[in-house]
This record gives structure tokens, sequence and C-alpha cells, in this order.
């Protein structure tokens, strides 16, 4: 029992992680249509910005800091400036590859450009364990949980509480309707971008401690990401944190009872039996597209 | 009841030889010319694709003139986008379902009056609501949850709340009961009454031309002909002309 505790506590921790890079992937969905497959190296190029500013001086909070505002500029507004809006109007499918073809180049350009070597990263919480019912539970998955569940509810409550908030819902419901309202709708899909880079940057700082800082790290998180948000169903935010909490937790259960060399086969299985079986996701609605 | 034409009434709106489409292949509007004036429902007609859509899409800055010129109230509009029109006074509620259906009404509301001062939005929700008493009664209620009726009055009122000198509005009357559909259109007849000029996109035609103007047929996206409502409303051809064929020269 304690066994399965850990494994649940330890595998919802690593799937928050998931849900705020397939957080990401969803929003942008929703609101301008862009689907992102670069969106693991989006979480790995702030894991080396932070980097960067900790050698320079930093401590890990100023860095992270740092690194959301580099980040919204870099894989926010650049993103979307220099790929998205010179793309988007010719369909899905040219952006898809265009993102594809951004996800080898920022790989590549990490590992020929900085170094093909893993590093490591501090994690920004305490060490150690403790005990419950049998189970012992380490801080580092606790502070996950809950700093990420802090930044999902944050941004719930932009999202339905503010009126800019309930404008970029607008937007990704009827970004027609939200035009003939006088939204700006350039804007909203803006915010959702700088948005994006935030939680790639959230995302970057859970996850590196474990993974450690590689051009290729991406690789995983990525997919994965994809992967949560269409388990979850991809017109539904609710659905990301669903879809990436259920592969971590999962992936825990399978790699220790059954074999670890099956754990990152885990989300993929999930994805496929997901897609035949309720192809619109847990929760996702056949007839909307978003938010 | 047809509504006498409005003798002397201003053109608020005025379209010149406008040119417009979808892209460079596909032109829909071919040097459309017509004006609405203050305070009338102008009703346009005509078969489909014969641009009636296509010139409200372009009056409210959707889709830009290639040429020709439209005006509102004298100046040239042509290069404005939805959201100077608005603030000019100008607002639309286009065909179908425009409402967000996650979002409560009183949030949809709320949307509607995005361009306004905040310290003027409660007091106009509560005019506009005072007009609607049922959207009032489901003021916290998903918008997705009310009946087509409610939804369109609640698309009326959201445009409303920007007190809007021009009402742009495509088929109001599309999948609401006759009742219902009396009921948009005595509200449209009473916001002209009002002073506000009603431009108006809408298939249901017998009904509509009771409670307009005046009524301008389209083909082909141009006016072939401008003729009082209640003259209309007699014409014994008067279904050939809205679903479409030669028109002929209206009577002297």
């Amino acid at each position: 029992m304690g066994e399965l505790l850990q494994l649940i506590v330890s595998g919802t921790a690593a799937g928050a992680i998931y849900a705020l890079a397939a957080l990401g992937f969803t929003l942008l969905w929703q609101a301008s249509g862009t689907i992102n497959f670069a969106q693991g190296e989006f979480v790995m190029v702030p894991a080396f910005i932070m980097l960067f500013c900790m050698s320079a001086g930093a401590p890990l909070w100023l860095a992270f800091l740092a690194t959301c505002v580099i980040a919204m500029l870099l894989l926010g507004v650049l993103f979307k400036r220099i790929v998205v809006d010179p793309l988007i109007r010719h369909g899905v499918i040219p952006l898809v590859i265009a993102s594809l073809g951004l996800s080898i180049g920022l790989k590549q350009l990490m590992r020929a450009g900085y170094s093909a070597q893993a590093f490591p990263f501090p994690s920004p919480f305490p060490s150690g364990h403790f005990a419950i019912a049998g189970a012992a539970i380490s801080y580092a998955d606790v502070g996950t949980l809950l700093f990420a569940a802090i930044i999902v509810l944050g941004l719930q409550a932009f999202l339905e509480r503010t009126v800019t908030g309930r404008a970029m819902q607008a937007v990704a419901q009827n970004t027609d309707a939200a035009r003939v309202l006088g939204i700006d709708v350039r804007r909203m899909v803006l915010y959702t971008f700088l948005i994006n880079a935030v939680l790639a940057v959230v995302a970057a700082l859970l996850v590196t401690p474990a993974y450690l800082a590689k051009f290729d790290m991406g690789d995983s998180i990525g997919p994965k990401a994809f992967f949560a948000a269409i388990i979850g169903g991809f017109n539904q935010t609710r659905g990301a944190l669903l879809g990436g909490v259920l592969i971590g937790v999962l992936e825990n259960v399978v790699g220790f009872y059954v074999s670890p060399a099956y754990k990152e086969g885990v989300a993929l299985i999930l994805f496929l039996v997901v897609i035949l079986v309720r192809p619109e996701g847990l929760l996702g609605k056949a007839e909307e597209r978003k938010v | 009841m047809a509504i006498d034409e409005a003798r002397g009434a201003q053109p608020m709106i005025v379209f010149e030889n406008v040119v417009a489409g979808y892209s460079p292949s596909l032109t829909i509007l071919n040097g459309t010319t017509f004006d609405a004036r203050a305070g009338e429902i102008t009703l346009l007609i005509g078969p489909n694709g014969a641009g009636k859509s296509t010139v409200l899409k372009t009056l409210f800055g959707i889709l830009t003139p290639r040429s020709g010129e439209i005006r509102f109230e004298s100046r040239r509009i042509n290069a404005r986008t939805p959201r100077e029109l608005l603030a000019d006074g100008i607002a639309f509620v286009p065909q179908g379902r425009n409402l967000f259906g996650s979002l409560s009404v009183r949030h949809n509301l709320e949307l509607g009056g995005i361009t306004l001062p905040r310290a003027d939005l409660a007091a106009r929700i509560d005019e506009v609501l005072a007009r609607f008493p049922r959207i009032r009664e489901r003021i916290d209620n998903q918008a997705s949850t009310l009946s087509g009726g409610e939804q369109k009055q609640l698309e009326i009122g959201r445009a409303l709340l920007l007190r809007p000198r021009v009402l742009l509005i495509d088929e109001p009357s599309i999948g609401l009961s006759p009742k219902l559909v009396q009921d948009v259109m005595t509200l449209l007849r009473a916001l002209a009454d009002a002073g506000t000029t009603v431009l108006m996109v809408e298939q249901n035609v017998r009904t509509a031309l009771k409670y307009a103007n005046r009524a301008l047929v389209l083909e082909m996206g141009r006016l072939a002909l401008d003729r009082p409502a209640a003259e209309l409303l007699d014409d014994a051809d008067l279904n050939r002309l809205f679903l479409g064929g030669h028109v002929k020269a209206p009577a002297a």
C-alpha cells in the first residue's frame, strides 16, 4: 500500500510537469490553431537559459524570473512573428512541418553550438523524504505538485475571472464573433503564446533537476505533452491536466510492477487506446474546437 | 401592416460602386451601389450568392473593398477595422451562433461592451437587461444553455450595449419560431423608430417586409431593385425576385 501511494505521488508530480507542457500545447491550439511539435525544445531552451543565468551568478529564483522574460520574447513573440504568423494562413500542415523543423533545429543548435553533455540542475526544493502511511514521499515531489498546482490554478483564475482571460476564451471559442465585438484578437493570441512560454519555463524548472539539462531532453517531454493533450481532449484545458497526470502515474505503476523497460511506452499505448475508443479525448467535446 | 417609406430621411450609409469578395478570383460585389437611411429598416434580399451577407461584412470591415467607396455620415470608412467602426457607432450581429457558449450570459454581455469605458459597462448592461427580461432571469447561466430565441436576443442585446446608430443584422430569424421572429422584428422596428439605422439581410422575406421601410434586391452583386417595402410586399412576383431570375424595372 505504501509502495503504491509512493508511486502515485511521484507519478502525479511527474504528470504535473507533462500537464504544464500539455496545457501550453492545448492553449496554442485553441487560440490560434497552432500545433507546436517543438514544445519539448521549448522546455529544453529555458533550462539552458536558467543555467546560463546561474553561471553568471544569479540565484535560481532570479534565473527563473529572468528566463520567463527571455522566453516570452524568444518562444512567445519571436516564435509567433517569425514562424506562426507567416504560415498559419496556409493551414495546419505547413505549421506542423515548420515546428518539427524547429524542434530539430533547436536541438542540433544546442548540441553543436553549446554542448552535447548533460548538465546537473539544482532543484528548487529541499532534498529528503518524509514518511506517510508507510510511503516515503520526497519533498521534491510535493514541491513540484504544489508549484504546478499554483501555476494551473493561477492560470485558471486568470482565464475565468478577468476580462482579458474571458476575452482570450472568447477568441478561442469563436474568433469571428470575438472580432465582431471589437476584441483585439491579435493581442489575445499573443497573450496565449506568452503564457505558453512561461508554462515551458516552469516545466523546465521542475523537470530539469531529474532529467538533467541536455540538448535532447525535449525528446521525451515533447511527445508526452502531445499525448497528454490528446488523451485528455485537445479542446479542453482540464483535459491536458488529466492526460498529463494519467501518463505520469501509469508510467510509474507500469515501471514498478511490470518492467521499467515498458515505462516509456505507456504514454503511446494510452494515446492509441484513447484515440481508438474515444477520439475526442477523455474530457473532450466532439463539437467544439477550443478553450 | 407594412411601414410607409419615411420621407426625407438622410442617408447614413452609402455604398458607391463597391467591388469586394473573398479572394481576387472570387468577386461577390460587382459595383454595388445603394444607401441606407437614418431611422429606417433597409432590407437586403436576393437569391443565394447575390452578395447580401457580403455587403454587411464589407461594411463592417471584415472584407476590404477592392474599389468603390463606403461612406458613413458622409465620411469614407473603406479601410476601417471592426473595432474602429464599433467606436463610430456601427454594430454587427452576424448570421448563426455568435455566443461564447461556456461563458455566462453576463460575461457574454460584458464582452459586448469590451470597447466601452469600464465605468459605463454596468449601467449599459442594466439598460439592455431592462429590454430583455428573459435574459435577465438567466444572467448567471451558461450561454450554451439558452434556447435559440434567447440566444438571438442575447446576441442583439450584446450589440445594443454600444447604443449603435447603425445596426447590421444578418438572418436574425434563422432557427426561431414564428412568434420569436415577430418579437425580433418588432424589436428592430422599435430600434429604427427610435432613430437607429437598421440594415438587415433576411430570407424570411414576407415577414421582414412587413417591418421594413425599403427593400433592396441584389442580383450577382449589383443592386437590381430599390423599392418601398410596402410596394414589394404587394408584388405578385415577390417569390421570383427572392429566388432569383431577371428583375423587371419598377413600375412608374
